[in-house]
């Protein structure tokens, strides 16, 4: 069983598929459209004052499901181009660090943390040389802090970490 | 003359120092955002909302706005000088400007550029003036039903002119307003969608989704070799265009501005589209036009003062009717609302001051612009020779600071991550992201003004037909939304539009 469905195009005679990534899309948003319905009338539609909070959502989840559905039978009469694929390492080193980033900021600080990771973006990723990788990395943390604590008044985080707490981390 | 008085308080307001630096940095901001290839309007503006939390609401406006016009200056830049615009309204520019770089004549094409843009912003801007009190006026007549309808009509519009496909506008759309609805619902006070989480009790962080979906998304969907090739900056002598090119360039200015400012009214019409339209108009009614691709300043200088023409223009149902015109325009918007500032008509009677002091100072930003952009071109181009590395890294820093710095909560920089994964999903789809943005912003206003309408008429949805103002804003959507079927077409450039 292969999850492609092979249609033919109109007037061509070849053989076309409708790409996963596409068909998974459709799913979702097919899902999400389904899921707000039902969860709308469970919020109730209408109330005695008039409407009630469900009404615009069950609307919306209405169109979704059916925005969905109409684009599953364009697809399947006319397979559209898929886009050219993305650097999938550049996607993952993004994310991930950006999630690791987000997971210790309020352990160790904005500063320690947001020096790692320009540290990983710059020297790793980016190969830069030690020397530029550090003058970066030191004033877009501890700069960037300073510049926005105390000079637009704006804190970022400093560690919940007592000692680090107390050395201004 | 109480238009002209009220001007003159504005300006009075918008010249203190503190205003006029918010200003300067704004221009400067939104040109580097601008030149920038990779961050777009959106996104930049959204990105440095949080510079502004703490700044009163006036001077916070006036620093976003002119990042906004800023970046339509800065993407010309690259245009001319690279082949490659810094943002979509300024991709017509780089068949001229960069043959007149080929051809030695880049400062001049930078020159007119520049002027063309100040001529057509400041000519937009006294639009606003003109129309601010009767469209005001006009907005104030209008109830719940005119106002939900005139948002349908303005959602219509982004939705049949976005991207390729109208059935995926409409689910963009549909997504942005679900979005919009997590939360507190805002007239019975129960959560919805908020899967038991405390911290979406308030809704979704609004700039961790725009700079999740715009900035972060377009960061991820980088493939190698999008680093622009070495560029160098052309000489101060070489800036001064002859009197022949501003004679030739002075009709193209004209056409360009009429363009870019009947454009920029209509919502969903973006920058790139009045500047192709400008082109086009060269290409008809130029003296010069056979010169057109070859390097004629024409093709510079319409192309541009009809981009910021509209850019400028846009504003104006934005500052009257409270409906914003495209993307960029929806998270200025937000900002707006942020600073606890409704646009609108109520603008004009309950933030008088702040609302002409902001006029006032797009007068005053458009004159930054021209005197920042022109003899500080060497500047411009040197970021162009930042390494992609260094520009990722400290991109990201941003992102992360304007996500976190909202409501000072690490969760907002989770929401960006998820928005920013969500965002690459719909540009591989194809999905157009603004009328996600429009109705992020609308939605809520549009739900309150749905249910309001259905209180009055106590359920009967016959209040938005019996009512005549409603009753043609709901036609006009209707007629928007099924023009495929009457066979209307739609500009071709907005199917290729990334802000779109």
């Amino acid at each position: 069983m292969t999850t492609e469905s092979v249609t033919s195009p109109p007037g061509t005679g070849k053989t076309a598929r409708v790409a996963p990534t596409v068909l998974a899309g459709i799913g979702a948003f097919a899902a999400v459209g389904v899921y707000v319905l039902v969860s709308s009338i469970s919020l109730g539609l209408w109330t005695s004052l008039g409407p009630g909070p469900g009404l615009f959502p069950f609307a919306m989840g209405a169109v979704l499901a059916a925005m969905a559905l109409l684009w599953l039978l364009q697809e399947l009469r006319n397979p559209s181009e898929t886009a050219a694929g993305v650097d999938r390492g550049l996607v993952i080193a993004v994310v991930v660090s950006l999630v690791l980033l987000a997971a210790v900021m309020d352990l160790i600080g904005f500063q320690l943390s947001m020096f790692a990771f320009l540290l990983y973006h710059l020297k790793v990723r980016g190969r830069r040389t030690w020397v530029s990788s550090l003058i970066i990395a030191v004033a877009g943390s501890f700069g960037a802090f300073y510049a926005f604590n105390y000079g637009l008044n704006v804190a970022l985080p400093v560690s919940t970490i007592p000692f680090l707490n107390a050395i201004g981390l | 003359m109480d238009t002209l008085n009220e001007l003159l308080n504005g300006f009075a307001a918008a010249m203190t120092w503190q205003n006029l630096l918010f200003a300067f940095l704004g221009c400067l901001l939104g040109t580097i955002i601008g030149v920038l290839p990779g961050i777009g309007p959106v996104a930049g503006v959204a990105l440095l909302i949080p510079l502004t939390l703490n700044m009163d609401a006036t001077g916070a406006i006036i620093m976003l706005c002119a990042i906004f016009y800023g970046t339509a200056y800065g993407g010309t830049i690259t245009s001319v000088l690279l082949n490659t615009p810094g943002e979509a309204a300024s991709a017509i520019t780089t068949i001229d400007g960069y043959a007149m770089t080929k051809i030695g004549k880049a400062g001049a094409a930078l020159t007119i550029a520049a002027v063309g843009s100040f001529v057509g912003g400041t000519i937009a801007t006294l639009g606003l003036v003109a129309a601010a009190k009767p469209l005001g006026e006009l907005g104030l007549l209008v109830g719940p039903p005119e106002f939900f309808a005139l948002m349908v009509v303005g959602i219509s519009l982004l939705v049949a002119l976005a991207g390729k496909s109208m059935v995926k506008a409409v689910i963009s759309g549909a997504l942005g307003l679900l979005i919009s609805m997590v939360g507190i619902d805002p007239v019975a006070g129960a959560p919805r969608f908020t899967f038991g989480m405390d911290r979406l009790l308030d809704g979704v962080s609004f700039v961790a989704v725009i700079v999740g979906v715009f900035g972060l998304s377009e960061l991820l969907s980088y493939r190698k070799g999008d680093q622009p090739a070495a560029v160098h900056a052309p000489n101060l002598r070489s800036l001064l265009p002859t009197g022949k090119e501003w004679l030739r360039s002075a009709p193209a200015m004209a056409r360009g501005t009429g363009i870019g400012f009947g454009l920029g009214l209509i919502p969903g019409m973006t920058g790139s589209v009045s500047s192709l339209l400008s082109y086009g108009a060269e290409k008809k009614f130029s003296r010069n036009r056979h010169q057109l691709g070859k390097g004629a300043i024409e093709g510079v200088a319409g192309p541009e003062t009809a981009n910021n023409a509209h850019a400028n223009a846009a504003l104006i149902p934005l500052f009257t009717l409270g409906i914003p015109a495209s993307p960029t325009i929806a998270v200025l918007m937000g900002a707006f609302l942020q600073q606890g500032l409704t646009p609108g008509p109520t603008l004009f009677t309950e933030n008088s001051e702040i609302a002409w002091a902001i006029i006032a100072s797009l007068f005053i930003g458009n004159l930054i612009l021209l005197l920042l952009n022109v003899p500080l071109v060497g500047l411009w181009t040197s970021i162009l020779r930042v390494p992609s590395s260094i520009l990722t890294a400290l991109i990201l820093l941003f992102m992360v600071i304007g996500a976190y710095t909202i409501n000072f909560s690490v969760f907002d920089v989770f929401v960006m991550i998820g928005f920013g994964l969500l965002g690459l999903a719909l540009r591989h789809l194809d999905i157009p992201l603004a009328p996600m943005v429009l109705t992020l912003v609308l939605g809520p206003l549009m739900e309150r003004s749905l249910r309001e309408s259905l209180e009055i008429s106590q359920g009967d949805f016959s209040i938005f037909t019996s009512r005549p103002i409603s009753a043609v804003l709901i036609g006009l959507g209707l007629l928007i939304v099924f023009s495929p079927l009457l066979k209307l077409r739609k500009p071709k450039a907005l199917n290729e539009d990334p802000e779109t």
